[in-house]
């Protein structure tokens, strides 16, 4: 559990989520930083190692490698989409852990969305987790209403 | 890390818009595996009992077995508990983000760091 914000950005630890009932994972926080030093701890394998990941290795331009090596064995991999210094990040987000012996699958890929709005001295960042299952499935999808109709139209099993 | 490899399989399992689809498809219903298969008149049934099988094995369908049928829905466990432990992952790590990057712009500002470019680090 974490302790206490340090520093003057306020609000919950670790952000707040998005409310309820939407299907996409939302994040919000305010820190205490401008975005041209936040930017730098999702792009630079030495500061990003501070909060996620014992190494990694950042290329951070359209179709760079996204890999994050977790302490415990797991490799989160993917890639980058966009790139908008200071601004906006959105790589591709899976994990491998390298079978004993056997052909690696290619990760999974959900989509990772990272907004860096300046909000005074500080930075707004926004984190939104596309293609998690429950956004997959979720009932706010355009997807689904048309889903229910079929449904509808289908006779009972 | 049994955990991580269950979120990682559920991740995998959704990549494939045929198994998103069927996630869909047994989001609200029961359905038998042939009435799944309907749904996608071009696959073989084989191809579909495997995509049912990866659903099956990341926990995001159960099967129930009716005699010789097999009828699959959606386990809600399932899509909750993916959503609850990357929700906490980003929780916590968005927490240290902020310590560190907070901890190095009063570094700078108070004079104890310069402001430097980004170290490379090859792995």
């Amino acid at each position: 559990m974490s302790g206490p914000a340090v520093g003057s950005g306020g609000g919950t630890p670790g952000g707040d989520p998005a409310s309820e009932g939407d299907g996409v994972l939302e994040r919000s926080l305010r820190i205490a930083a401008p975005p041209e030093t936040v930017w730098q701890y999702w792009v630079d394998p030495g500061r990003m190692t501070q909060w996620w990941g014992v190494s990694a290795e950042l290329e951070a331009r359209p179709g760079g490698t996204c890999r994050v090596a977790m302490a415990q064995g797991p490799v989160m991999e993917g890639e980058f989409v966009e790139v908008v210094p200071h601004e906006r990040l959105v790589f591709t987000f899976g994990w491998t852990t390298p079978p004993p012996g056997g052909t690696p699958v290619p990760p999974a890929s959900t989509r990772v969305e990272v907004t860096l709005v300046p909000d005074g001295d500080g930075t707004l960042l926004t984190l939104r987790h596309h293609g998690l299952p429950a956004d997959q499935v979720g009932e706010h999808t355009e997807g689904w209403s048309h889903f229910l109709g079929v449904l509808a139209g289908t006779a009972a099993g | 890390m049994t955990y991580i490899n269950t979120v990682d399989a559920a991740l995998r399992a959704v990549a494939d818009p045929t198994r998103r689809h069927i996630l869909v498809l047994v989001r609200a219903r029961e359905l038998a595996a042939g009435e799944i298969a309907a749904h996608f008149p071009s696959m073989s049934r084989p191809a579909v009992s495997q995509h049912l099988k990866v659903l099956a094995e990341a926990g995001l369908v159960e099967v129930r077995r009716e005699g010789t049928h097999r009828r699959y829905r959606a386990r809600p466990e399932g899509l909750v508990g993916i959503r609850a432990f990357l929700d906490e992952m980003w929780r916590d790590r968005l927490d240290l983000l902020r310590e560190a990057a907070e901890t190095e712009a009063r570094d700078v500002a108070a004079g104890r760091r310069p402001v430097i470019r980004p170290r490379r680090r090859m792995q």
